[in-house]
């Protein structure tokens, strides 16, 4: 052994050796998720009725690209996206399950967030409701758990973009925990955090501020200057960009 | 600089390294916020490539500084080896850690940026070290 590591390739190449395996048993584990739960595979049935087992999660939703190339480099905190100071504010009451909701996600959304988000004029404040069925608070209640991880709008973006039939229990944990991989969230923080306090709280406070701005319907909008501190509902006429764009527009002026 | 400095310069980077994984681990265990000016530190420490097989990175971060502190104390060319080892695992394990939070989490954490800096520096250190532990006759 001595007269081995006299000699100096051996040495180098052992050193060399144990570092690249190292680093590369780590990058493998990071890569592949790690901890048991998160290897967990999501299941999907084939038209056939068989089923094929996905290696990873995320692979389960679709549109994953496009939501990260959505929210790439804008600030979230909790249920708000975009600048903290910019001027105009627009609250969005929605349910998860809700059709129109997510109508106005795939049409509207996208063209806000890179007009008016993504510029700093308008920040987005998503106020989640549950009024459509177990579905829909199983799903708000993983949403608000995202958002402790800063990451509620990315999940509510794919939510939508995997949307099922009303209660027909399609928000399960395995469409979670590809939502939440998708989303490059700690999932089982994410699935753990559903049930905490803090969840709780928020679902409680948007509920009484549902009552309180009488939102008998959703998707229900309402926008107004940052300081001024009162938001007007936002007339919807359509599911499309130009009725949030006039209104929008209205309050940058 | 003697082999003596050389092996104290990289006892101070350790000890440095140490503490910084130290602190994310402490605010990790006790949910205190993190001093950060990047404003990403939050959004890393929480995203999934914080843990690997299930162990918060920085834990591992913190046993693998201490490893290296460790070998400092000896002058033999296998605790060199073994700090050059360790020292350049760290540093490509850091690297894909960097393109990680670029290129999918989309957010900077300053802590894990300035462990990158002490490991390049360490990773200069350990490697004269080690080449100098292995020129000896």
């Amino acid at each position: 052994m001595k007269d081995l590591l006299k000699k100096r390739w051996v040495l180098y190449a052992g050193v060399a050796v144990v570092a690249l395996a190292v680093a590369g048993a780590l990058i493998g584990v990071s890569v592949t998720g790690g901890s048991k739960k998160k290897e967990k595979s999501a299941v999907t049935t084939t038209a056939t009725g068989g089923s094929k087992t996905t290696t990873s999660p995320g692979f389960a939703v679709t549109g994953a690209a496009d939501t990260a190339a959505l929210f790439r480099g804008i600030p979230q905190k909790l249920n708000v996206l975009g600048n903290p100071n910019a001027p105009v504010t627009m609250v969005e009451f929605a349910d998860l399950q809700c059709p129109f909701c997510r109508e106005y996600t795939l049409q509207a959304l996208p063209t806000i967030v890179k007009d008016y988000v993504r510029t700093g004029k308008v920040k987005l404040v998503f106020s989640g409701m549950a009024f459509i069925g177990p579905d829909s608070e199983k799903a708000l209640r993983a949403a608000y758990a995202a958002g402790v991880q800063n990451r509620l709008w990315n999940v509510i973006d794919l939510l939508y973009k995997n949307q099922g039939g009303e209660n027909s229990g399609w928000v399960s944990d395995d469409l979670l925990r590809a939502v939440g991989t998708a989303a490059a969230l700690d999932v089982g923080r994410m699935m753990a955090d559903r049930q905490s306090p803090s969840v709780d709280n928020a679902l409680t406070a948007t509920s009484q501020q549902a009552a309180n701005a009488h939102v008998n319907q959703t998707p229900t909008f309402f926008a107004g200057r940052t300081a001024g501190g009162t938001l007007s509902q936002v007339p919807v006429t359509s599911l499309t960009p130009e009725p949030f764009q006039q209104a929008l527009d209205a309050l940058l002026k | 600089m003697t082999d003596g400095r050389l092996r104290t310069a990289i006892a101070v980077l350790a000890l440095a390294g140490a503490a910084v994984a130290a602190y994310l681990v402490y605010a990790r265990y006790t949910g205190t916020r993190l001093a950060c000016t990047t404003g990403g530190c939050e959004t890393v420490q929480h995203s999934k490539y914080a843990k690997a097989a299930g162990v918060p990175v920085a834990v591992l971060g913190l046993v693998a500084y201490l490893a290296v502190f460790g070998t400092t104390l000896s002058a033999r060319i296998e605790a060199a080896a073994i700090c050059a080892a360790i020292v350049f695992a760290g540093l490509a394990f850091g690297i894909y850690l960097i393109v990680i939070q670029v290129a999918v989490i989309d957010a900077i954490c300053q802590w894990c940026i300035t462990s990158d800096v002490i490991l390049a520096l360490l990773a200069i250190a350990s490697a004269e070290r080690f080449r100098r532990a292995a020129a000896k006759p």
